[in-house]
């Protein structure tokens, strides 16, 4: 299984369930180190704002369940929303 | 033009996020931070308490200690070094170099003239909106697939279940795997409730309310709050007085209620405004009188 993978298909579907366009959604996992990913998160035009939330309200929850599934994969994960 | 606000959150990190979203800053380092209260783990989210911060702008030379709030502030405008951020605050109140009172853009958003103000960051969405054409029965399936497919996304074994009971839509996952959804003192759980209703803010304007319960997380926070409230109580009949508690939301207060209307010679209420409302309990002198309390059975 390749590292971050859980990730990777966790973040892919909640995120395409936020935004508009799921099509769109691009999430690419980069290793920082054997038991630490980085999750960049792109979606289309005009969806970032609803992926962040008032107040980064969802961005926080989105971030909160992206670890839980690399808890699944006993690393960390850190996601970075990319405009 | 000092304006500083006060904000509670789960960490000191956390609050000043929100304190630097308010006074639109973007920067960590135009900040000043004062802590006012350390955050505190409870234990199953009981007994912690928030992190309180007072944040404000710093202020870097130029017009020196003169930093009286609100009078003369707004004239001195843009050769300020502190205009930025100070233009960043005001653009969003759209009063840029008016002398006119400035914060009336954002509906509560900037502080007046410096006077403190404690808010919870998680506050901002909580207002209750009016249920009008909301269709619960219409919701919930949409709620049931979300959740399908997020226990199927990590890979878990669990089940889902979603029931309409007063309006409320009440997903139950089950699962023993699903206990990975559930997370430390259930931050995990609030997450996914989130996300959740946000989902449902993209397919409908206005939205049922959605009760989620994990793994039987809530069940056992409910036993746990019922544990905590009977040391409370014991304290309260063995000390005296009253003891408050730290602010829940109505399904905890009314935990809280019931233990307390079970037991003879001890009485509670609540106070303050949601979502900072808090559970009192007292002591009542008159051992006769009312074991009750004030909303135990209906409103908390």
């Amino acid at each position: 299984m390749a590292k971050g993978e859980i990730v990777k298909r966790v973040l892919d579907y909640v995120v395409g369930q936020i935004v508009d366009d799921p099509n769109a959604v691009e999430v690419t996992i980069i290793e920082q180190g054997p038991e630490d990913v980085i999750a960049e998160v792109r979606t289309g035009p005009g969806d970032m704002g609803r992926v962040i939330g008032r107040r980064g309200r969802t961005a926080r929850s989105i971030r909160t369940v992206a670890q839980a599934a690399a808890d699944e994969e006993g690393i960390t994960a850190s996601v970075e929303f990319e405009d | 033009m000092v304006e500083w606000v006060e904000v509670r959150g789960k960490s000191i990190e956390v609050a000043v996020a929100a304190a630097m979203n308010e006074l639109g800053v973007t920067e960590r380092s135009d900040v000043d931070v004062e802590v006012v209260q350390e955050p505190e783990k409870g234990f199953l989210g009981l007994g912690g308490r928030d992190a309180i911060v007072r944040v404000k702008p710093r202020v870097r030379r130029g017009r020196g200690r003169d930093r009286r709030p609100r009078t003369g502030a707004s004239r001195t405008g843009g050769s300020r070094p502190e205009g930025r951020s100070r233009d960043a605050a005001s653009r969003s109140g759209g009063q840029r170099g008016s002398n006119a009172p400035r914060s009336q853009g954002r509906s509560g958003g900037n502080s007046r003239s410096g006077a403190p103000r404690t808010r919870s960051p998680e506050a901002a969405n909580r207002a209750e909106r009016p249920p009008v054409d909301v269709n619960p029965a219409e919701q919930a399936p949409v709620v049931e697939q979300f959740l399908r497919g997020l226990v199927e996304s990590f890979g878990l074994e669990g089940s889902v279940r979603v029931e309409i009971e007063d309006d409320v839509i009440i997903a139950t996952v089950e699962g023993e795997q699903t206990e990975a959804l559930v997370g430390v003192r259930g931050s995990v759980l609030d997450a996914v409730h989130e996300i959740t209703k946000t989902t449902l803010h993209r397919q409908f304007k206005d939205t049922a309310r959605v009760r989620l319960d994990i793994a039987g997380y809530a069940e056992r926070r409910r036993q746990a709050l019922s544990i905590y409230a009977g040391q409370l109580i014991e304290q309260v009949m063995s000390e005296g007085g009253e003891i408050m508690l730290e602010p829940m939301s109505a399904a905890d207060r009314k935990v809280i209620h019931d233990s307390v209307a079970a037991v003879d010679g001890v009485r509670s209420y609540s106070e303050g405004e949601p979502p900072r409302r808090y559970v009192v309990i007292s002591q009542v002198e008159d051992q006769a009188g009312e074991e009750g309390d004030d909303e135990g059975d209906d409103e908390v």
